[in-house]
């Protein structure tokens, strides 16, 4: 116990006396520990960003479309009875049928194109679509008498940003005139874009807007996709045996990860930062064993053993380190939690995950690591030092 | 009295680097017991400094016996001898070897952070009251480079007698003090090692040192010989 104790107090004796030394070369190992977290910590964001960019046009992970395709075209009701028939029987939660259509609305300032996206309630989930006002569809939505629709922000300032508890109404304009309640807003997909919307695909009939339904997409469990496709291609093929049947992934991590080699270069550079920031320490530990001889002698000759020099020297830059690789992370944490970085690297999302840990970790490792290396060796020179030349250095 | 150090035909050799070998000591006979004040002169380059080393378990005899306490010390392992000569064995050196940017009591607590149990946890307190001992209670926050000669040596002392060793080993403690200077501080070492019934061995060339000793040594081109009409 005093033996553990007495050479923490020799380490922090020594970084205290030699404080401006070893703050300069803390600095590189701090700056170095800060890139890599940083780098890791920012990877993990511009991913979920991105992760959830793709999601919302491609759908969750992981998405399946089905379709039925073939020399005939297969009769609209007995291909959406097969389609409910296969959402029963493997149990899927979330499942919608997505077409696109063009409708004219009347606006204040007049009638404007607006594209429509025909969705089932589904959707919203399947795409990750943020509601910011109002609410998404409902299963009952579909029997209201007006037709209920989900604008964007474009739309919804088009139309004067009315006050969705009342109910606002939107026309389309056209052969048949129709009257539509907003029951929420969504973000536009992009900067100046042009109004859009979102109409369940029944009430899109009802109101002459779309024929069919479009392509059927379910949503099952990542680790559940490879097992299911080919079973519900089978169950759809047994149903159509003269048609071409098709079950693909749609969502982004259909082929891997498409940012991990990014992130992973990214992150070699780090890790060569962060070599550069151990050599740096390396150097500066052998200059000062140098200048340590008479004093590490002076201690032998006090009775510390070959085991506790090294210790002691391993202790001083391990101590160090650990508190470079703390200060290197808070610095990270600081930066991937800025909010104007966070807006830039991930502008997809609304909520921003926490710093991730294994960022914190690896930075706080990489340190140790460096501690322990930067120790190791001028450890190893002080222990082979004569304690006779040494005192007389 | 009880024989702290035994030392009969020691001899100390190295080998140069044209191959040749340098005998420093040869033959050296030597005992030394508790309370004993014993020194030992000669020239510069005659081997003082190597027959201190052995003295102080900081190197091993080439041949020869060497007996610390009735152990052998050419048959114990290097961390063995460092426990040992820690736990026993006090170093004065002539540059007192003070570790600087430390102030006078951390070097006066560095060898107790060497030792176990009450020792170790009572570090501040032993290395105040070895302060209060040696005069320079008062200058216990002041660091090495701002002290005088005299102030670094009693610091040294201090640092040397902390762990209440039972051999002292003196290494041209007045070399690099005035006269005047270097009396009080041999005076303060002998009182305290007469106190602590410590044996205390003194390495000098200067004989009016040398002449505060009970027991008094020549040591001339490796070999050891009593001093005449001093008892040996």
């Amino acid at each position: 116990m005093s033996g553990v104790v007495g050479a923490l107090v020799e380490a922090w004796q020594e970084l205290r006396i030699n404080k401006v030394r070893i703050l300069l070369a803390l600095f590189g190992v701090a700056l170095s520990v800060a890139a890599l977290a940083s780098v890791v910590g920012l990877g993990d964001l511009a991913r979920e960003g991105y992760k959830v960019q793709a999601e919302r046009s491609q759908g969750r992970t992981a998405t399946v479309a089905l379709s039925v395709n073939g020399p005939t075209t297969p009769d609209p009701v007995r291909l959406e009875k097969a389609y409910q028939g296969i959402v029963e029987r493997y149990g899927i939660s979330y499942w919608t049928h997505t077409a696109q259509a063009q409708a004219r609305f009347q606006f204040p300032g007049g009638v404007q194109d607006v594209q429509m996206t025909l969705v089932d309630p589904g959707y919203g989930f399947i795409h990750r679509t943020d509601v910011t006002q109002g609410s998404w569809f409902a299963a009952d939505d579909e029997q209201r008498l007006a037709p209920a629709v989900v604008v964007s922000e474009a739309f919804y300032n088009a139309a004067g940003r009315p006050d969705l508890v009342r109910k606002p109404l939107a026309k389309l304009a056209g052969d048949q005139e129709t009257t539509a309640v907003i029951i929420g807003v969504v973000p536009d997909l992009f900067p100046q874009a042009p109004p859009s919307a979102f109409m369940l695909n029944g009430a899109a009939q009802t109101a002459g807007i779309a024929e069919g339904y479009g392509q059927f997409k379910v949503w099952v469990q990542d680790g559940q996709a490879a097992v299911l496709m080919p079973a519900m291609q089978a169950d759809l093929q047994a149903q159509f045996p003269d048609l071409y049947i098709d079950a693909s992934r749609m969502d982004y991590a259909a082929y891997g990860d498409p940012i991990a080699i990014a992130q992973l270069a990214v992150g070699a550079i780090a890790g060569l930062v962060l070599l550069l920031g151990a050599v740096g320490m390396l150097n500066i530990s052998m200059v000062t064993i140098r200048y340590r001889v008479r004093e590490i002698g002076i201690r032998r000759s006090f009775g510390a053993t070959s085991g506790r020099i090294f210790v002691g020297v391993m202790m001083e830059s391990l101590v160090a380190t650990s508190v470079a690789g703390i200060a290197g992370v808070m610095v990270a944490i600081a930066v991937v939690k800025n909010p104007w970085i966070q807006e830039k690297v991930a502008p997809a999302l609304s909520e921003y995950p926490p710093f991730p840990v294994e960022a914190a970790m690896l930075g706080f490792g990489a340190a140790v690591l460096v501690g322990a290396l930067a120790g190791a060796i001028p450890a190893l020179v002080a222990v082979r030092i004569k304690v006779i030349d040494a005192i007389r250095f | 009295m009880e024989t702290l150090l035994s030392l009969r035909g020691v001899t100390r050799t190295v080998v140069l680097p044209d191959d040749q070998e340098l005998h420093i000591l040869r033959g050296v006979d030597l005992e030394i017991a508790s309370g004993d004040h014993t020194a030992i002169v000669g020239r510069s380059g005659c081997g003082k400094s190597t027959l201190l080393n052995l003295l102080g378990l900081l190197d091993v005899p080439s041949s020869g016996e060497l007996d610390f306490l009735g152990t052998p010390v050419q048959k114990i392992s290097s961390n063995q001898r460092a426990r040992l000569r820690g736990s026993t064995v006090g170093f004065v050196f002539q540059q007192f070897n003070l570790l600087q940017g430390r102030s006078a009591l951390d070097n006066v607590m560095t060898p107790l952070l060497y030792a176990s149990g009450r020792d170790f946890w009572r570090r501040r307190e032993l290395a105040m009251e070895m302060l209060d001992r040696v005069g320079l209670a008062a200058r216990a926050d002041a660091k090495p480079n701002m002290m005088s000669g005299g102030e670094q040596q009693r610091i040294a002392i201090a640092r040397a007698l902390v762990r209440r060793p039972r051999l002292i080993l003196a290494d041209e403690p007045t070399g690099a003090l005035d006269v005047e200077t270097g009396q009080t501080v041999m005076a303060l070492l002998d009182s305290i090692a007469t106190e602590s019934a410590a044996a205390l061995v003194t390495i000098t060339h200067d004989h009016n040192v040398a002449a505060l000793a009970r027991s008094r040594y020549r040591l001339d081109a490796g070999v050891l010989q009593a001093l005449e009409g001093v008892p040996a």
